[in-house]
């Protein structure tokens, strides 16, 4: 019996050495007789194995080739064959939500120009009048034209307005008189102020209206701003704001209604009433009999002209009121305003408002996948760290 | 005992491992692996659970697993058969826990057979020798003996296999082999005695 001499001498802890002489006995390095039996000892431990069955072997083998022959590349679909692909669902998910982002930043941006302020209400609200009231809004305007004609007033020239009010302005009721404004305030370059601002003097007189006042500021270099208080037909106001909005970027507007229904009611009747003492008076002239008496009725008479001419004219500017809109227009003029109309600037905002609506989605994301991803991620742990026990135990209970 | 198929060098198992690619795993590369290795994970599979059908059953799903996993081999982990032997392992243990079945050998009729051959006597009663040692062992030692000799792990491979570190490899390894020496030794002194 020959004995088999084993290396290690007796050692009961492993160094580096003796796993160094152990790797160099069995990759054939080693020499000489410790590392003969090493090698020895590996060559009869794996004897001990019995062979694998031929059978066995050529059924694997042929498997195994034919998953061979299998994975021959094969040319994916030319449209979804990338979607197999094991890399590029990260791309498609990234690709999608900046896809979702700039629709979002697109849909969430308004189409040209700064948001418009809200409109006001109106100041005055309907009161003070009961009963059916005509259907129509210039209803109330042509009736005070109308009124005011029959009364020998000079309203009449402002009769055929109407205070219809521009689409999305305030809404007038119908059977009223009311008084419309608004205020406009335009961007233009430092250097066009001056140009905007006749443009608008000279579309207010298209228009049919007028120029209260004007006040134009330039600075070189500095801000620079134009103020112009416009009268404009009621029915020509919204016309006119789009007018407006075209000569140069909006920046803000705003329109306000007030109803002066009661004050042209009780100018309205103020001139009935005077008229009517000017027809008594008359009257009573015609059958005045003394000389005292026509003396004392003329003079009242005299009195009473003076007050339907005061009566015709208050009627005349409430008429007026009614039938024409203030509106104050702004121009403005600086370096920011000047850019904004520039495409780039355009551009680099809405790339700007892209990536941070694209942060956003990120950010909203992340916060869902990643703890869901964590969650996951230690289930996975805990799956294998218990397969791994269970793997270990089965070594230990054999 | 002559062993088939191509493991039959000892001294170069890497040759495949080698040529491997970095990144994924060929088929050409995955056939020749088979051809290089099958042989020792079976020789593996079959020492550690003393059952040819078991073994089989490893083998086939070292390399099935194997092959579904190709595509995320890292060489930074190991080498092709480091990661086949890997996988053998989990598979053995894995049928290990579920038939719940004592490994045994199926060595005595090739045994016998070689008895009959007068020239081959020393090697017989020298394998006798180790098989019982290597039989006395533990389950957890004799696996590390067999992943070392079947499997011709580096020791690192032998630590990324077991999943424990190198140094406690080389502990487990080192006290494997001591005790199967050990065995050898007491088994040759019984022989002696006898």
């Amino acid at each position: 019996m020959k004995v088999i001499p084993f290396p290690g001498g007796g050692s009961s802890s492993p160094d580096d050495v003796w796993l160094a002489e152990l790797e160099a006995a069995l990759t054939g390095d080693g020499e000489g007789a410790i590392a003969d039996s090493w090698r020895e000892l590996r060559h009869d431990v794996r004897a001990l194995a019995p062979p694998m069955d031929p059978e066995f072997e050529r059924q694997l083998g042929e498997r195994i080739a034919e998953r061979e022959a299998r994975s021959t590349p094969k040319q994916p679909h030319r449209r979804v064959g990338w979607l197999r692909s094991p890399g590029r669902p990260a791309a498609a998910i990234a690709a999608g939500l900046t896809a979702l982002a700039v629709a979002i930043a697109i849909a969430d941006s308004s189409p040209s120009g700064p948001p418009r302020e809200a409109v006001p209400a109106p100041a005055v609200s309907n009161a003070g009048r009961a009963g059916p009231e005509p259907p129509r809004t210039e209803m109330g305007v042509a009736r005070a034209a109308k009124n005011a004609t029959a009364e020998g007033s000079a309203s009449a020239s402002a009769g055929a307005a109407s205070n219809a009010p521009a689409p999305g302005g305030p809404a007038a009721a119908p059977g009223r008189v009311q008084q419309l404004a608004a205020s406009i305030t335009l961007a233009a370059t430092p250097s066009a102020v001056q140009e905007t601002a006749d443009r608008v003097s000279r579309l207010a007189v298209s228009d049919g209206g007028f120029v209260q006042s004007s006040h134009v500021q330039v600075q070189q270099p500095g801000a620079s701003e134009a103020n112009l208080d416009l009268s404009l037909p009621s029915a020509k106001l919204s016309g006119a704001l789009a007018s407006l909005g075209q000569l140069a970027p909006v920046r803000a507007e705003s329109q306000s209604l007030q109803d002066i229904t009661n004050t042209y009611d009780a100018a309205r009747q103020r001139l009935s009433d005077v008229t009517a003492e000017r027809q008594a008076l008359l009257r009573a002239l015609s059958r005045a009999t003394s000389e005292g008496q026509i003396d004392s009725l003329r003079e009242r008479i005299s009195q009473n002209r003076g007050a339907i001419a005061q009566a015709r004219s208050a009627l005349q500017t409430v008429s007026q009121h009614a039938s024409t809109a203030e509106v104050e227009v702004t121009v403005t003029g600086d370096a920011h305003t000047a850019s904004e109309g520039l495409t780039l600037h355009r551009g680099l905002h809405d790339a700007v408002r892209v990536l941070v609506v694209t942060l956003v989605i990120l950010l909203i994301a992340a916060a869902i996948l990643v703890p869901l991803a964590l969650l996951l991620a230690a289930l996975a742990t805990a799956r294998r760290m218990w397969l791994r026990y269970q793997r270990e135990r089965a070594l230990d209970t054999r | 005992m002559s062993r088939p198929g191509p493991s039959s060098d000892e001294h170069a198992p890497r040759a495949v491992a080698a040529a491997a690619a970095p990144g994924a795993l060929s088929a050409e590369v995955f056939a020749a692996l088979f051809r290089e290795c099958g042989a020792d994970v079976h020789g593996y599979a079959i020492s550690l659970l003393g059952d040819r059908s078991a073994a089989e059953d490893v083998t086939a799903l070292a390399f099935e697993r194997l092959y579904r996993s190709r595509s995320r081999l890292d060489h930074r982990r190991g080498t092709p058969r480091a990661w086949l032997f890997a996988i053998a392992r989990n598979a053995a243990l894995d049928e290990l826990r579920r038939r719940r079945r004592q490994p045994r050998y199926e060595l005595e009729d090739e045994l016998a057979a070689d008895r009959d051959c007068l020239e081959a006597l020393e090697h017989v009663e020298r394998r006798a020798t180790v098989r019982a040692a290597l039989a006395a062992l533990p389950l957890r030692e004799r696996e590390v003996v067999l992943l070392k000799f079947h499997g011709q792990l580096s020791n690192s491979e032998l630590a990324r296999a077991l999943g424990i570190s190198e140094s406690n490899a080389g502990t487990r390894l080192h006290r494997a082999l001591t005790r199967l020496r050990e065995g050898c030794l007491q088994a040759e002194r019984q022989e002696e005695i006898a």
